[in-house]
């Protein structure tokens, strides 16, 4: 094990994280089975206190989650020099097989505890909380994917040591490498612009839909869920060389650099931000018919759907941004 | 907007109320700084430990050749020189002299290197700042100055006297504070050294990415020789000084763990004033997550405090007062402790890893008596 | 306006210390009226003031607020509900020290978000209707008692509900001081707010303003009549 700062924080933070959201899953299960609303027994009431435990607990943990995405990702491009090769995070987190792993559950962590807070806020608008039940199965569901991630990061920092050969975004996000990567990196560049310059009207379009007319909410929810594939692709394909102006340079992580003025966070966060918001308007629509609800779900969709709008719109602009201020010569395409 | 105005209200009365409690929270936020300060400054520390040796690396050769001899370092005989030369892609080769020197009057290890500009002037050194402090005259705490003699014991016992042509220049503290340079003859007179012979070699190569071939190269024709390069050094560099402030991390951990009991102690020991307050608030009509919204305000409000104030304090150690609580546990390799002077620099990454280290776990200690306190049935009041 | 139906309220259940606090208790109260409970120590009134007043939730029963259901409604509800339809006075004023009176009269309309500017403006009128326009910016541990309780009064009326409640208003004043209470009870009467008061002292029972007593004894309620 390495013995560095960044690391040492990233175990408390995890394991701290994990810990309470543990708590609160063994408090869902008591809600699970205990919850009688019509009742005012003392336990019914506790029970009802604890809901804004669990409430409070599962804000904190997105907020650290996502502190500790960008943390994680940090902490990897510091230790590179450690590795022999590595140049960034990309090299770093390819040391040990869990790397990788590891970033993918933290990111899927960011977007089920944004989707249960999503949940969370609309039950609470209901006087009569119709969502509860199914509110915690959902926390129960994602506990193990938390536990998970913080084993498999635990497993990665632990495993790293200094010296280990390893090969970085030069070869990682080439289309040389016999990777998924390698495979989209080979594909024609003017495919995933025209990709990434379809989908983005496609989901703000139908998010302007659910806006204007509260309707279409499992359309706008789809395109999101396609769309940040997309907007994720897209970065390493062809959004990554117009920040670098290097043809052949498409690191998803140096972006985050300060070199590049840090424009990588506003882009990954307005991924986030709107893969949350538009998979939230869809997973309540379900609930739309339910009395309590009826009046409250729409509002709560519009509200979705314009952070979605907005969050889109920013990644959009700094794309187009990039793209016309670039000094990256495509002579080499 | 209705919700702004709302988390605003409830902001000024969080800040207000704090106010009112000055005694409780003045404490808590002292000590918050002060872990806050601790592991800042460690932070700090290593970090610009790690910055100034990468500095000084950048100017060291590519490659340095040892002699192992029974698997230890031994002096190297010049005559490799021209072996290694003739490798492809070998830009120069220069021998080396070097070594550590223990003056047993201000029991402090020098280091001794040869500095070819000396050559010509025999008999003649200059010194480091950190050597000029230490006396090695014996005239007491006076700092040496230019043509002031100084006493060395060569191998055999005698006395070889060397005259301070001068001082090192300030630049890199870190590094020269406890070097003297000597000429080669006084060098080989000293140690008793051949001519024959040295230290290790150093080269320069044509292209950065043929260092592991001719290192490769350099074995196969020296089998006793270990090249290395200037990369290993540096990863070899911060592994170490990671390691060292993780070490001091888990020292401080002692220190932490007690702040984190008064944390829980202090929000969990509300005083019967709170308790009322709290109650009264209720009762006129704030929610649970009103209270919790106001708990959460307070907190943040602390740990803002006790943050930027620690970092600032930290900063000020580290960067204007030399570090003075660190540098003896830290450098250790030497007993000359410079009052250097390290380059300020602080990153966003260090702000969250500290970030990490403390604000969340107080955080997440404070939550369960916060909610505990929030969660106080609105109807106590009327039974007080 | 408020309906219980038997309502009971049991503190310590399934413990060796249970207490049945309320026991079947059946009451209607209407708007623009002004009810008393009264009652021996003990005898209940706070607890049933409180679930009257959206407090507290009773173990069984059903209540009823303008036709609507309230019984099982979640405290973040039930909170919303008592701060737009009740105004509370308290026995002990339980006002809020070291911030200044002017401040004790706004906390109720804190989480409703309205504008500070135009929060405190209305809160300054009722300062001014109290006759407390001097005693604004005083930290409330300086007020005398009968200061004290009307800056409670203003506090009570700042959401401008349509019911007040107040448990034994009268318990820390003097006698003028309690007569100058109901005087002000009558004022908000007149004003078409419905007063809803627990007590045991005859100053605020056999005062005029009181159109009904409600007696409980056991948490019980014994007799329940129009003042004629
Ligand atoms: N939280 C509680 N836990 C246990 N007993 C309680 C609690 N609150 C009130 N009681 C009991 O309920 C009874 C009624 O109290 P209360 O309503 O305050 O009566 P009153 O206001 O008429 O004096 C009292 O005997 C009191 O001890
Ligand atoms: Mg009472």
């Amino acid at each position: 094990m390495i013995f560095h700062p960044g690391i040492l924080a990233l175990l408390l933070g995890s394991a701290l994280t994990t810990s309470m959201l543990c708590y609160s899953a063994y408090e869902g299960v008591r809600i699970i089975r205990n919850w009688d609303i019509s009742s005012g027994s003392e336990r019914q009431l506790e029970l009802e206190r604890r809901t804004y435990l669990v409430s409070t607990v599962m804000s904190y943990v997105l907020g650290f989650q996502l502190l500790s995405l960008f943390l994680f990702i940090y902490t990897a491009d510091t230790l590179s020099p450690l590795f022999i090769g590595a140049m960034c995070a990309a090299g770093s987190l390819n040391v040990n097989g869990f790397g990788y792993s590891a970033l993918v559950l933290k990111i899927v962590g960011c977007l089920l505890a944004g989707l249960w807070l999503v949940v969370n806020f609309t039950d609470n608008k209901a006087y009569d909380y119709p969502l509860i039940r199914k509110k915690y199965w959902l926390l129960l569901f994602i506990t193990p994917f938390l536990i998970a991630e913080t084993s498999v990061q635990a497993g990665y920092l632990l495993g790293l040591k200094p010296n280990i050969i390893t090969s970085c975004c030069g070869t990682l996000f080439s289309a040389d490498a016999k990777t998924v990567m390698s495979d989209l990196l080979a594909l024609p560049l003017s495919l995933s612009e025209s990709a990434f310059f379809l989908s983005t009207p496609i989901t703000i379009v139908s998010g302007l839909y659910v806006y204007f007319k509260t309707k279409g909410a499992y359309l706008f929810s789809i395109a999101s869920f396609i769309h940040f594939f997309i907007s994720i692709a897209a970065l390493i394909s062809f959004i990554s060389i117009y920040f670098y102006e290097l043809p052949t340079h498409h690191c998803p992580f140096c972006i985050l650099h300060p070199e590049y003025g840090y424009v990588g966070y506003p882009m990954y966060l307005a991924i986030l931000v709107s893969a949350v918001s538009g998979l939230g308007t869809g997973i309540i629509n379900p609930f739309r018919n339910i009395a309590s609800l009826c009046n409250v779900i729409p509002r709560i969709q519009k509200r979705f759907a314009l952070i979605s709008i907005l969050s889109n719109s920013v990644f959009a602009l700094i794309v187009v941004y990039g793209i016309l201020f670039s000094n990256l010569s495509m002579a080499a395409y | 907007m209705g919700a702004i105005e709302k988390q605003r209200n409830i902001l000024d009365f969080t800040l207000s109320s704090l106010g009112r409690r000055k005694g409780k929270n003045i404490a808590l936020v002292v000590v918050y700084t002060f872990v806050i300060f601790l592991l800042a400054s460690v932070l700090f520390f290593t970090h610009s430990l790690k910055k100034e040796a990468s500095l000084i690396l950048q100017d060291a050769p590519e490659m340095t050749v040892q002699r192992l001899l029974a698997g230890r370092q031994d002096l190297i005989p010049t005559h490799y020189i021209d072996t290694i030369r003739q490798i492809r892609g070998v830009q120069s080769v220069a021998p080396r002299l070097w070594g550590y020197y223990y003056d047993a009057m201000s029991g402090a290890n020098y280091t001794l290197m040869v500095n070819a500009e000396l050559n010509d002037r025999a008999g003649e050194i200059i010194i480091g700042n950190g050597v000029s402090m230490r006396s090695m005259s014996g005239i007491g705490n006076q700092a040496l100055r230019k043509n002031d003699i100084i006493p060395f014991k060569t191998y055999d016992g005698s006395v070889l006297t060397l005259k301070v042509r001068g001082l090192l220049p300030f630049a890199s503290e870190l590094v020269t504070a406890d070097l003297i340079l000597v000429s080669e003859a006084d060098f080989r007179t000293l140690f008793s050294i051949a001519n024959d012979q040295a230290t290790d070699l150093v080269l320069n190569v044509r292209n950065a990415k043929e260092l592991s071939t001719i290192a490769a190269k350099i074995t196969q024709i020296h089998p006793d020789t270990r090249p290395i390069l200037r990369e290993e050094i540096l990863r070899t560099y911060d592994a170490v000084f990671d390691w060292r402030g993780g070490v001091i991390f888990m020292v401080l951990s002692g220190v932490f763990f007690a702040f984190i009991i008064l944390a829980w102690d202090k929000a969990t020991g509300l005083s019967a004033e709170e308790k009322r307050e709290i109650g009264i608030l209720k009762a006129i009509g704030w929610e649970t997550s009103d209270i919790l919204l106001m708990k959460f305000w307070e907190g943040s409000a602390v740990s803002i405090a006790a943050f930027f104030m620690g970092i600032f304090l930290a900063y000020l150690h580290i960067f204007l007062a030399s570090s003075i609580l660190f540098e003896p546990v830290l450098k250790g390799w030497s007993v000359l402790y410079p009052s250097f002077r390290l380059t300020p620099y602080i990153s966003v990454y260090q702000i969250a890893t500290l970030f990490f280290l403390t604000v969340i776990p107080y955080t997440v200690v404070t939550i369960v008596p916060s909610w505990r306190s929030a969660t106080i049935d609105p109807d106590s009041v009327m039974r007080m | 306006m408020i309906r219980l139906q038997n309502v009971r309220k049991v503190f310590n259940a399934d413990k060796s210390n249970e207490f049945v606090a309320i026991e079947g208790v059946n009451l209607s109260i209407d708007s623009h009226g002004a009810t008393v409970l009264k009652g021996p120590s003990g005898s209940g009134k706070t607890t049933l003031l409180s679930i009257l007043g959206c407090m507290a939730r009773p173990t069984s029963g059903r209540i009823m607020l303008k036709e609507r259901e309230i019984t099982s409604l979640p405290e973040r509800f039930l909170t919303e509900v008592r701060r737009e339809t009740f105004g509370i006075v308290f026995q002990q004023f339980n006002l809020i020290k070291g911030i200044t009176a002017l401040e004790n009269v706004m906390l109720p309309a804190y989480p409703n978000g309205e504008k500070h500017a135009s929060l405190k403006k209305r809160a300054m009128d009722l300062l001014d209707l109290l006759n407390l326009t001097g005693k604004a910016f005083s930290k409330v541990e300086w007020l005398s008692g009968g200061e004290a309780q009307r800056i409670a009064i203003a506090r009570a009326l700042i959401n401008n509900p349509a019911i007040i409640i107040a448990d034994e208003p009268t318990a820390h004043l003097d006698t003028r001081l309690s007569r100058e209470f109901m005087e002000i009870m009558r004022q908000l009467k007149k004003e078409g707010k419905t007063l809803l008061i627990a007590s045991h002292d005859p100053i605020v029972y056999d005062s005029t303003v009181i159109d009904r007593i409600v007696e409980m004894r056991d948490g019980k309620i014994e007799s329940s009549g129009d003042v004629p």
